[in-house]
């Protein structure tokens, strides 16, 4: 580096490069070997992630409490976004227990929920390394929360590895909402398609207005 | 050719010379005034753009931050906001047409007509953390990390622009969509910054900011003077990457002035004459924490806060710089300080050359200065996530020369010895700063504390009680038995009233700490207990006595495993929807969030708990409402 650019090249001053994409990808996700339902070996980064918009929740054959709320919720999710599953859109549900939901266990089980629908996967694997997507998917720092092998079944992973964007829902939430949340990870619009929400939107916000006296939803 | 090489030394020496000029002044000036309002030269790009998008790293095992030396860099100051003119002008319904992201109308607008106007442009830029790391990928407000600080004045309401420039697609962790809070505004619903109500790239919002004291439908004018807040923050407070975007600097303070607290050190009227003097003798001292990657690409990016790829942070920041040097001069100097988090607590203690601690003088908390000042000397400053404490050090009883320490209980990743030996006890991978006292004060001192700082508004009759319940269920934050849901009001408050709200953590696993806070109006603790022993009996509950911080009015509630706070609060002058969360920005953006609605009249209220009762009732939960108030 020259005397000048020392004090003036601060940054790069190429033009704004193309948003690389993150690096290190298979570090992030795995790429483990997985089992669909159908028992079809498949590698977790490479055949199920990459490039894509993909819901992720984590769950077993067996799960009581919420599991059964969460799943028939995620069936109704996946009725209002038909047109785009399997499309640009997919679903993934991953066992917590693999040494017990086999590819047959988790297909009886989607039969039973009717969740044998298309772009949603059951997926089972080596527990080493569902342990391992676990961990890096829905990991939140905390000792108890994180080695409690039950827990996360009440979050909903979004991710759109082509553009780079995480969010998370708890399938809990209402319908609107989880769709809603889905809708943060999808490709970005352009400004004049944004432009175009906002406008909606407002109209949406002054009849609420007009009704409650203050803006009342989204 | 020996002419052009003749011209060109001309020319590099002209140049230093300038330079040397530059220093000299720089230099004069801080001998004048003390410390100078300055941000490094390195410390942000002026570019509009292009500024190169991050190659994060994902590496595994991650590494520790790299090295670098203690007290190599000065304290920054963030520069004061400059107050600007606005096209288009600001207007009372959003102007769509003009760019503006959809909102309701401004409430009281024709009452509180703006005097001030300001833009804060959130964009791409780069900031250096320490000058020997290579700049690391941030957002700040324009450009800036920190960002400019607004100065203002109670009775100057404020227009605050604030415009999404971000990069539509981002290769960062961040997601380039804002909704700004004023942290803690009496601010009417469409201006603070409500978390589903983020706008996009290309949009800007402009923030009505009153500058008026709480209870103005009571006192008229604007409000209360008792409800005086002065350290506000603003940031970013967008749902589930709130954590992401104030890591990546979304975030800065705002100050507002009044009689008592008056901007300056002269005798005027109703002041209390405390150091005063922005970035000269008042000092906002931003906290937060970071990790960053190894040199790569020119940059010493920050790790990603995303996924399971986050690895505990190792580094702390003050106001943009890790282990900053501050020179003082013989006198008293008031620090704000502000955790940006998004996680940590800081615990920060006052280190004297013999490593015992020095004494710290706490005059306001959370905004709020306390009735009486009380001196802290042994034990830390604890100071959860948006938390603000407003303390005053004495450096006049130290020689010139000596340098004191402030001590953080955790310890970061340094990698080099201490260029100086270090007090007794002090490690330091534990320094958070140091002060060096370089010489007597050429400001005059300013007068003993007060004993009395300010007379606190009327104790609060409550017209209804409520309780939140911060809770760990099927391994998810919740609080009511249920995570936050933007479109579903969980409670409604009548305009104009007063309730007591009890919050209680009853997280069995982790004994987890919550920092929760409420927006719109301070409140007033009544109460904390604690439950000693809640596996066996779970029915016995023990008070715990409130520490002189706690006394005050607060917005932020630190609620420790098993502990009960009880609470007082009013919700007066504006409608609409606002929050309740755990300010810890984890758990936030994992949904510990709740809604609460202010409505107009008793019907609205009646109807709204009547849909809040049948919403849980859908969810399978109770009615945490009696029958006659749903009617």
């Amino acid at each position: 580096m020259n005397r000048r650019s020392l004090f003036t090249n601060f940054t790069d001053n190429k033009a704004p490069a193309e948003p690389q994409p993150r690096s290190n990808k298979v570090e992030l996700f795995t790429n483990a070997l997985l089992r669909t339902h159908e028992n079809r070996p498949v590698r977790f980064y490479d055949d199920l992630i990459k490039g894509r918009q993909v819901l992720i929740n984590l769950m077993y054959a067996t799960c009581e409490g919420i599991c059964p709320t969460v799943i028939l919720n995620l069936v109704k999710v996946h009725q209002a976004l038909k047109e785009r599953m399997g499309r640009n859109l997919f679903m993934y549900s991953i066992t917590l227990k693999p040494e017990v939901d086999d590819a047959a266990a988790l297909k009886s089980y989607a039969e039973m929920h009717n969740a044998l629908l298309p772009g949603w996967t059951f997926l089972t694997g080596d527990p080493y390394d569902i342990e391992t997507i676990r961990f890096k998917l829905f990991r939140m720092d905390h000792i108890k929360f994180d080695t409690d092998v039950t827990a996360h079944t009440g979050m909903l992973r979004i991710i759109n590895d082509a553009t780079n964007r995480w969010t998370e829902v708890t399938p809990l939430a209402s319908t609107h909402t989880v769709l809603q949340h889905i809708s943060w990870a999808d490709p970005p619009k352009t400004l004049q398609e944004r432009i175009e929400a906002n406008k909606a939107l407002q109209k949406k916000i002054d009849q609420e207005v007009k009704i409650f006296g203050y803006r009342r939803t989204i | 050719m020996p002419r052009k090489q003749a011209k060109e030394k001309k020319f590099s020496e002209m140049s230093r010379r300038d330079v040397l000029k530059m220093g000299a002044a720089a230099a004069g000036a801080a001998t004048i005034l003390g410390p100078t309002v300055l941000t490094s030269r390195k410390s942000s790009v002026f570019a509009q753009s292009g500024v190169t998008e991050p190659v994060l790293c994902a590496a595994t095992p991650v590494p520790p931050s790299p090295a670098t030396t203690p007290f190599l860099d000065h304290l920054p100051i963030p520069f004061p906001a400059i107050p600007q003119f606005l096209n288009p002008a600001p207007t009372m319904n959003a102007n769509i047409a003009g760019g503006e992201a959809a909102r309701a109308p401004h409430q009281r607008w024709a009452q509180f007509t703006p005097a001030i106007t300001y833009q804060m442009e959130a964009k791409a830029a780069t900031h250096q953390f320490h000058s020997q790391l290579l700049p690391s990928y941030v957002w700040g407000f324009n450009g800036r990390y920190p960002a400019p600080t607004v100065l203002n004045a109670y009775g100057l309401p404020a227009i605050v622009r604030f415009k999404n420039s971000l990069p539509a697609t981002t290769t960062s962790f961040g997601t380039p969509e804002i909704t700004i809070h004023l942290h803690n505004g009496h601010t009417a619903s469409e201006s603070d910054g409500f978390a589903q109500d983020f706008f996009s790239t290309g949009l800007f919002k402009d923030n009505h900011y009153a500058n008026a004291y709480a209870g103005i439908d009571d006192f008229g004018g604007i409000g209360d003077p008792r409800e005086a807040m002065h350290t506000f923050w603003f940031h970013d407070h967008r749902a589930a990457e709130t954590a992401n975007s104030n890591y990546l600097g979304l975030n800065g303070m705002y100050l507002v002035y009044d009689e008592k607290d008056p901007g300056h050190e002269f005798n005027t009227p109703g002041s209390l004459r405390l150091p005063n003097y922005y970035g000269i003798t008042d000092i906002p001292l931003i906290l937060s924490e970071k990790r960053f990657c190894p040199a790569a690409n020119g940059r010493n990016e920050m790790f990603q806060v995303i996924g399971a790829a986050s690895p505990s942070t190792d580094k702390w920041i003050v106001n943009g710089k890790i282990q900053p040097k501050f020179e003082v001069r013989r006198r008293k100097y008031r620090f704000r300080i502000l955790n940006t988090g998004p996680v940590k607590t800081f615990n920060l203690s006052l280190i004297k050359p013999d490593g015992s601690q020095g004494t710290i003088t706490v005059v306001a908390v959370d905004a709020n200065f306390l009735e009486h000042p009380f001196d802290l000397s042994n034990r830390t400053l604890d100071i959860f996530v948006a938390m603000r404490f407003d303390v005053i050090i004495d450096f006049a009883a130290f020689p010139v020369g000596t340098k004191l320490y402030l001590k953080e209980n955790a310890a970061q990743n340094v990698g080099v010895p201490s260029p100086d030996p270090m007090p007794t006890g002090l490690a330091i991978e534990n320094v958070l700063m140091r002060f060096d006292v370089v010489g007597n004060t050429i400001i005059p001192d300013t007068p003993p504390i007060p004993t009395d700082l300010i007379e606190m508004p009327d104790p609060l009759v409550p017209d209804a009680s409520f309780e939140w319940r911060f809770t760990l269920e099927s391994g998810q934050f919740r609080i009511n038995g249920l995570p936050f849901d933007p479109n579903r009001v969980d409670h409604a408050v009548l305009k104009g009233s007063t309730e007591e709200w009890t919050l209680r953590n009853d997280v069995l696993a982790g004994n987890w700490l919550h920092p929760v806070h409420i927006h719109f109006e301070e409140g007033r603790i009544q109460s904390r207990t604690v439950r000693p022993d809640p596996v066996n009996q779970p029915g016995l509950t023990v008070p715990v006595t409130l520490l002189p911080e706690e006394l005050g009015r607060r917005d932020v509630y630190p609620l420790p495993g098993q502990h009960t706070v009880v609470l007082r609060q009013r919700f007066r002058d504006f409608v609409g929807r606002y929050l309740i969360h755990c300010h810890n920005m984890n758990h936030e953006d994992n949904f510990m969030m709740m809604r609460w609605d202010i409505v107009e009249s008793l019907a609205q209220l009646r109807d709204r708990k009547r849909e809040i009762a049948h919403r849980r009732e859908e969810a399978g939960l109770p009615s945490l409402y009696k029958k006659e108030e749903i009617g």
